[in-house]
């Protein structure tokens, strides 16, 4: 350490906050913020639509290391209490499906001969994918699992 | 140093938007049909028999479709949730352990996938 770092600034205190304690940000907002308002409630639904989903796929993982099993002592989750677990997360799933899939239309800004594209045309193929793709992955699931 | 913390936020940024695309667009019709249709008995569903489920998981290509269907949307799961912590009063979550944590938990549930996947069924073009 040099000198020059012991000897005290001649502007000490002129800058805000030198000389006091450090002034780290300080959560200020309320723990039920969230539910003040509809649009906060949504907002932070949308955030959490993770976690249900996160844990789906891993039972997915599960799933396909059950295969590992052998034929003798595979067995599928079928429970009563799988199909609710799974009713909840495709409400979760549906509802990360439709906002994130929208927000392409604010995200995506394409041009077509000088014009730009409509954010609802975008929007409206991003829906079409998902239902294509949809389609097409349930056709095998189906298909594959006769 | 600023360039490669732009990297880094385009490599976050990237994982964060392919995450949310592949989990929008493929979760839902997996959940319908292979966590309702499928255990209801509605439809036939390949992972109900073992024959028809280790028939699939042996190809190449499900295997690979599978490991971007379960890793990739983890490091969008990764993202939302820390933020979300973040947003509801955990300032711990901005934290290089919590981004540790989070993103290191995506990597971990990657490997664990690739492992599952090429362990549990051996690949086959049949």
């Amino acid at each position: 350490m040099s000198s020059e770092a012991l000897v005290p600034s001649p502007h000490r205190g002129e800058g805000e906050g030198e000389g006091r304690e450090s002034r780290e940000y300080r959560w200020r907002m309320p723990a039920n913020w969230w539910t003040r308002s509809r649009r906060y409630f949504l907002y932070v639904v949308r955030e959490f639509t993770a976690l249900p989903l996160a844990l789906w796929l891993l039972w997915l993982l599960v799933e396909i290391k059950r295969a590992g099993d052998g034929p003798a002592r595979y067995s599928p989750h079928g429970s009563a209490a799988f199909v609710v677990f799974s009713v909840i997360v495709l409400l979760f799933a549906l509802y990360h499906s439709f906002t994130f899939l929208t927000l392409a239309g604010t995200i995506i800004h394409l041009r077509f001969i000088d014009r730009p594209v409509p954010a609802s045309l975008i929007v409206l193929s991003q829906f079409a994918l998902w239902a294509v793709a949809s389609g097409v992955i349930a056709f095998v699931l189906i298909w594959f699992g006769r | 140093m600023i360039r490669r913390q732009a990297l880094l936020h385009l490599l976050y940024w990237f994982a964060f938007a392919q995450g949310g695309v592949i989990a929008a667009v493929l979760i839902p019709v997996h959940v319908l049909i292979q966590g309702i249709l499928g255990p209801l008995g509605v439809v036939p569903v390949v992972d109900r028999h073992y024959d028809t489920w280790v028939r699939v998981l042996g190809n190449p290509l499900v295997k690979l479709y599978l490991l971007v269907l379960i890793a990739v949307p983890f490091f969008h799961f990764a993202h939302r949730l820390r933020y979300l912590l973040v947003d509801l009063g955990v300032p711990a979550a901005k934290g290089a352990p919590a981004q540790a944590v989070f993103y290191g938990g995506a990597v971990l549930v990657t490997l664990v996938t690739i492992w599952v996947l090429l362990t549990t069924v051996p690949i086959s073009f049949g």
